[in-house]
């Protein structure tokens, strides 16, 4: 089953959300998903320290010399794996992209983010021809506005289409449903039913977000 | 989106994860910053766990009397008042 990797040189981009949603998503799908958290801010050990869903199971403080083998063993029939990693250009952050199916690289709708990031599609673009095998990448945008597509936010992703970089859609929307569920652990469906959960926005929103990513996501996988 | 049969259908690719492979990757990252960041750490030997500071004010001829001693029994000061210790506990 598939390796998933998180990857991003820059902090705060989205990585762990990520993870998080695909995570909870895949699982309620019925899938075993491993989750690896190689962040030292360890926010996925964090979300899972409030409840893992059904399904997930954490590996925590992951790290350089261990990240292969542990990708390898995770990796098993009706199991997908998923990987995130520091904001920080390392040398565990290209191992495990070798290691990838998979290669998602979040960034927020600003030229910075984009700078940063295109250092990490470069680097798979290099593990490409250096492992002589292709490695599936995509740019997911995040913390978009639900209103509206900023200037901005088209400029870029006419910019990133225009060098052949796969973008997913939808983008992940800014809703605080994706914050809180890091203080809440479980599922965006858990937190939806539960009315001691409180969420300063409108939760069913990011969950039909949350699963459109999924579903995106699960394409670039068959 | 349901249903653990359609996950059944994704693949993972064979990855062949050799020594030399892992090297390349290496290489390949290095030349683009993305280096080894692993925490060093602290250089030199580990302290000992005899690093409790004892009481200093003794009168001299007491404090010269433990280190003759304690050289004549070819062990530290702090050993020997580890053993002076021992003996009055068990009392």
């Amino acid at each position: 089953m598939p390796v998933i990797v998180m990857a991003s040189p820059k902090g705060g981009v989205g990585k762990s959300t990520c993870a998080v949603l695909l995570a909870s998503e895949f699982a309620r799908m019925g899938a075993q998903v491993t989750v690896l958290d190689c962040d030292p801010n360890r926010s996925l050990t964090r979300w899972a320290s409030h409840g893992l869903p059904k399904g997930v199971t954490l590996y925590s403080d992951v790290g350089r010399s261990e990240i292969v083998p542990t990708i390898r063993s995770a990796d098993g029939d009706g199991k997908i794996v998923i990987v995130d990693l520091e904001g920080v250009a390392s040398q565990m952050v290209s191992r495990a992209i070798s290691q990838a199916d998979l290669v998602i690289v979040p960034m927020q709708a600003t030229a910075l983010d984009a700078e940063i990031g295109s250092e990490a599609l470069a680097l798979v673009k290099e593990e490409e021809e250096a492992l002589g095998r292709s490695i599936r990448h995509s740019v997911i945008l995040t913390k978009t506005s639900a209103a509206m597509k900023s200037r901005v936010q088209k400029e870029l992703e006419g910019q990133l289409r225009g060098a052949g970089i796969d973008m997913i859609e939808p983008s992940l929307v800014a809703r605080a449903a994706f914050s809180e569920i890091f203080a809440y652990g479980g599922d965006l469906t858990a937190m939806m039913k539960d009315p001691e959960m409180v969420t300063g926005g409108k939760v069913d929103k990011a969950v039909a977000n949350a699963q459109a990513f999924t579903e995106a996501v699960y394409e670039r996988l068959k | 989106m349901s249903g653990s049969n359609r996950l059944a259908g994704l693949k993972a690719r064979p990855k062949d994860t050799t020594v030399e492979e892992v090297r390349r990757v290496d290489e390949v990252g290095e030349a683009r910053g993305f280096v080894d960041r692993t925490p060093r750490k602290k250089p030199g030997r580990k302290p000992s766990p005899r690093t409790h500071q004892l009481h200093p004010k003794v009168f001299p001829r007491v404090g010269e009397a433990i280190a003759a001693e304690a050289e004549r029994l070819g062990i530290t000061q702090g050993q020997l008042i580890e053993l002076l210790w021992e003996h009055y506990t068990s009392e």
